[in-house]
């Protein structure tokens, strides 16, 4: 794939250790789950949200651990159920 | 603020500061390393330490940086306040045109001027959002003087193409792994701010932040004063949440409710005084606390000496607003307004107009934009403008916009667009309630007059003179101080225009529009009128005109706007009145140097005069393809003018005399036909009639075609005409085979240029044979006779070696210019005040360049640079 950008695709972006409220306000467009001592954030981001959500992460100082995309051809859904409390 | 008196910097991280010279040994040091890793905390440190590094420049990138001038300037200010250049030198000002390659050049010139070495020091260059301003930078960094270091901190990599200092081991790395803190350091930090901790304790605190300095700073001010500091690290290390945001909330919780209230209703600033803190608080004593908190190294850092403005950490300020927004959502838009009402009452526009937008308040913001387009283009915050326009939400466009669209269009020469964007402006100034009526009209008609004056459009110039000379009968300070910042626009306008046509009031109101400036504090303004006023002086002699296009050119210099669109008429007027008196490398140097003024400038007017000089030039040089590709070029432009320039005819006649002289008679002969009566009618066109002739064989034809010129029954811009008529009779006399007439003609033509020295004609019309001819016993100008046969035998001699000429980046600009006076008797100190440069800028200069050209005296130096042609061949100013 290259060139143009395709448009929102499914992404997932592991962040280690717990994040609270007030960094997830950082984050509205995102899903966010706890696997273990990580958060995962999920949601569909365009290539430009996506680098947004990564320029928040810097400015934050979090530890990105993994982004992965869900292609939409892919029959898994995405991961898990609910929301973290 | 519970905390105790403790900083970081208690702690001699001698180590990691050991690190850091060994790097900084090298010529280029990057910091790489995420957000609160302590970069800045380890350039402080290693700048502090006694004994430690030489002279520093520090310039810290502003959050989310587009101005790229902004930047420049203020790395600008820093080397000058670093080499103590700053008081021989106006302060470094924005202007309405940049250009950022001469940035570069200039400091890299202030760079070499620092004796005994110096360090630049670029922070947060992570900040800096343009690609163009990194590939600056980067051209900055691999070219740094011996003796000056730089180090650069950033959050993350950047697009510096440094591969050339990497592989000359001259690029060091500091990562985020070397800058955390060790499980010693972490015990040293502990005991030095007083903190009762176990060894336990401390390492299982130095485990969960993993050494990170800004979760061990903020650990550190949670646990100055707990009551129980086992049971804190106990807690904290049973959390999985973000080190950040854990102890950021036990930070806070654990402070007075006024330093809460003050942290979280002021972070949205990017600067913040104990006045605006106190109007966002609604209470009094902010300066007090903000003080309190940068003692305490609570993330809070004051930006001047006398402690007045405050900044916080970047990662503690977005982890604020976050949390204000959580806490306090519905009071984020209030907050911003407050601010922005401040702003606008101190004058600060721009900091307003950027609250407003974040308050969503995007009509108010719209309207303030335009309403201070005018001055805010003055102070040449341009870049600034449009980086505001492309902040508001796409699609809802606001048509009070359009104005400051028109302002971009029209600095970078996009007349058409400029003229689009000016009408809706137009239109949307007739719906606006009155008291803004005036002001919008007023901008719009001081681009309509910039736009006219640009297309060369007299009438058009007039009429919103006209406007603009009585709209202000002054309500307020602010009108009147617009009133005469409007005054001097148009005086600028109306004589440019009037010096473009020929008309004889340019002069004295291009001079009265620099008083004015001069008067109303405006530098650049003054720099402008005065740089046109070298271009009205075309009529005068060439001395003249050469000296106030130096005066503009020298004040221009100082300001540092040597290299900027601005100066571009004098620059070019100088190269003109150069080919007009023969010398023709300062006239080519000159003229290079106005083509790097205008890299940012595409407007035909000025690119018109660019061509025309250059086709000049190398005409005389008798190369006619190259001069008449650049006649071509200045007719395609003058055709896109509305008015024609006092200059039109002439700038044909020479392109069809080229075309005659290229033996290309025929074509030059179609145009010629092509041509309405009036121009036809001309002196210049007569003249190229009889070049035709000339080049058809003709000379009986040719003579004709002159006499009308040389009784004085046509019109004629100059006596250059006259001059050149002269010659072309000359030349058809001795093809007739009338020696003596064609002595005659050559002598008359000579005691017209002899005052003025002129060479051009001779050069152009190929009269070296004439002069040849001419028994220099019979010339009452024998002096300029040999004088001007020396240029043309020197200029074919270069005509011929073009091609062998060394590349002109061998010396620097400001060399080239300090090379200029090695001719001359003046002394180093005497080369400086004519240059403004300090004297050891010229020593420095003088040096490099005997270096350069391998010798170790000044006439050697002479005698170097004129073999190289860098200097005219045996003649001094």
């Amino acid at each position: 794939m290259g060139g143009m950008d395709p448009g929102p695709v499914l992404y997932t972006i592991r962040i280690d250790g717990h994040l609270g409220a007030t960094v997830l306000s950082a984050f509205p467009a995102l899903v966010p789950q706890r696997r273990g001592a990580h958060t995962v954030l999920t949601g569909l981001l365009d290539q430009s949200a996506l680098y947004g959500v990564l320029a928040e992460i810097e400015a934050l100082g979090l530890n990105l651990l993994e982004v992965s995309q869900h292609t939409p051809h892919r029959e898994s859904p995405p991961p898990g159920d609910g929301r973290s409390p | 603020m519970t905390v105790a008196p403790a900083t970081l910097r208690l702690i001699d991280r001698g180590d990691l500061i050991a690190a850091l010279y060994r790097a900084a040994a090298r010529k280029v040091t990057i910091i790489s390393a995420p957000a609160g890793s302590g970069k800045t905390s380890l350039i402080r440190a290693w700048a502090d330490r006694p004994g430690g590094p030489h002279r520093l420049a520090v310039v810290a990138v502003q959050r989310d940086q587009h101005d790229v001038q902004l930047f420049w300037l203020a790395l600008l200010d820093a080397v000058r306040q670093a080499t103590g250049a700053a008081g021989d030198a106006e302060p470094a000002a924005a202007t309405p045109e940049f250009n950022a390659r001469a940035m570069v050049d200039r400091v890299l010139l202030e760079l070499a001027d620092a004796r005994g070495g110096l360090t630049l020091v670029i922070e947060d260059l992570h900040e800096l959002a343009s690609p163009a301003a990194l590939a600056q930078l980067t051209r900055l960094l691999t070219n740094l003087p011996p003796g000056v270091h730089a180090i650069v901190s950033t959050r993350h990599d950047l697009r510096l193409r440094l591969h050339r200092l990497r592989l000359a081991g001259e690029l060091s790395d500091i990562r985020a792994s070397d800058l955390r803190f060790s499980e010693r350091e972490t015990r040293e930090l502990l005991d030095a701010t007083g903190i009762a901790l176990s060894e336990a304790g401390a390492a299982v605190l130095h485990q969960r932040t993993e050494g990170w300095a800004a979760g061990l700073r903020l650990a550190v001010i949670s646990l100055a004063g707990h009551p129980d500091p086992e049971r804190f690290v106990a807690e904290f290390s049973g959390s999985e949440r973000t080190v950040a945001e854990y102890l950021l909330a036990e930070m806070l919780d654990r402070q007075r409710g006024d330093v809460q209230r003050l942290l979280l209703r002021t972070c949205l600033l990017d600067r913040v005084n104990g006045e605006l803190a106190d109007l966002l608080t609604g209470r009094p004593g902010s300066e007090r606390i903000l003080l309190d908190l940068e003692d305490a190294n609570a993330f809070v850092v004051s930006l001047d000496p006398e402690r007045t403005w405050f900044r916080y950490h970047h990662l503690f300020a977005d982890l604020l607003r976050l949390e204000l927004r959580r806490r306090r959502p519905r009071e984020v838009p209030e907050l911003h307004r407050r601010a922005a009402g401040w702003f606008i009452q101190h004058g600060q526009v721009v900091d307003a107009i950027r609250h407003t937008q974040a308050a969503g308040d995007w009509p108010g913001a719209a309207r303030l934009l335009a309403d201070h387009s005018f001055s805010l283009t003055l102070d040449g915050q341009e870049q600034t403008m449009q980086s505001l326009v492309r902040a508001f939400p796409p699609g809802a466009d606001h048509p009070e916009l359009a104005l400051v669209r028109a302002m971009g269009d029209l600095s970078q020469g996009h007349l058409d667009e400029a003229a689009a964007h000016l009408a809706v402006a137009e239109n949307y100034a007739e719906t606006a309630p009155p008291d803004r009526r005036r002001r919008l009209r007023v901008a719009i008609a001081a681009l309509r007059l910039r736009l006219a004056r640009r297309r060369g459009h007299l009438a058009g110039v007039i009429e919103q003179v006209k406007f603009l000379d009585f709209p202000l009968t002054g309500q307020s300070d602010e009108d009147i101080a617009l009133g005469s910042d409007l005054r001097a626009v148009a005086l600028l306008n109306l004589g440019t225009v009037e010096a473009w046509s020929g008309l004889p009031d340019a002069e004295r109101h291009l001079r009265e529009g620099a008083d004015l400036a001069r008067e109303a504090g405006r530098p650049y303004l003054e720099v402008h009128c005065l740089a046109q006023l070298g271009f009205a002086s075309k009529v005068r002699p060439f001395a003249t005109t050469r000296r106030r296009c130096r005066e503009a050119i020298v004040l221009a210099d100082r300001h540092g706007w040597g290299a900027e669109p601005v100066i571009a008429p004098a620059l070019i007027s100088l190269s003109g009145a150069l080919v007009f008196t023969g010398e023709f490398d300062e006239a080519e140097r000159c003229l290079q140097r106005t083509e790097q003024a205008l890299q940012t400038d595409t407007g035909p007017d000025i690119r018109l005069l660019l061509h025309m000089v250059g086709g000049m030039l190398h005409a005389c040089r008798g190369r006619h393809q190259q001069a008449l590709e650049e006649f071509s070029a200045a007719e395609q432009l003058r055709s896109q003018l509305e008015g024609s320039p006092a200059t039109a005819s002439q700038v044909t006649g020479w392109l069809l005399a080229t075309q005659a002289r290229l033996g290309r008679p025929g074509e030059a002969r179609a145009l010629l036909a092509a041509l309405d009566d009036e121009r036809a009618g001309s002196g210049e066109i007569r003249n190229a009639r009889a070049a035709i002739c000339l080049a058809e064989g003709d000379p009986a034809w040719a003579l004709g075609a002159v006499q009308d010129v040389l009784d004085g029954t046509v019109p004629v811009i100059g006596y250059v005409t006259v001059v050149e008529a002269q010659l072309l009779g000359g030349l058809a006399h001795r093809e007739l085979g009338d020696h003596r007439a064609a002595g005659q003609a050559a002598e008359r033509a000579l005691a017209l240029a002899e005052p003025d020295r002129l060479v051009l004609p001779f050069a152009m019309t190929g009269s070296r044979e004439l002069l040849e001819a001419l028994p220099r016993h019979e010339t009452a100008h024998a002096a300029l006779l040999t004088e001007i046969l020396d240029i043309i035998h020197g200029s074919s001699a270069a005509a011929r070696d073009w091609s062998s000429l060394p590349p002109a980046e061998e010396l620097s600009p400001g060399e080239l210019r300090v090379l200029r006076y090695l001719p001359t008797n003046l002394a180093r100190v005497e080369i400086a005040s004519e240059l403004s440069l300090s004297r050891n800028t010229v020593s420095t200069h003088i040096r490099s360049i005997y270096a350069k050209l391998g010798v170790s005296d000044r006439s050697s130096a002479v005698r170097r640079a004129r073999s190289l042609r860098l200097l005219s061949a045996g003649r001094t100013r």
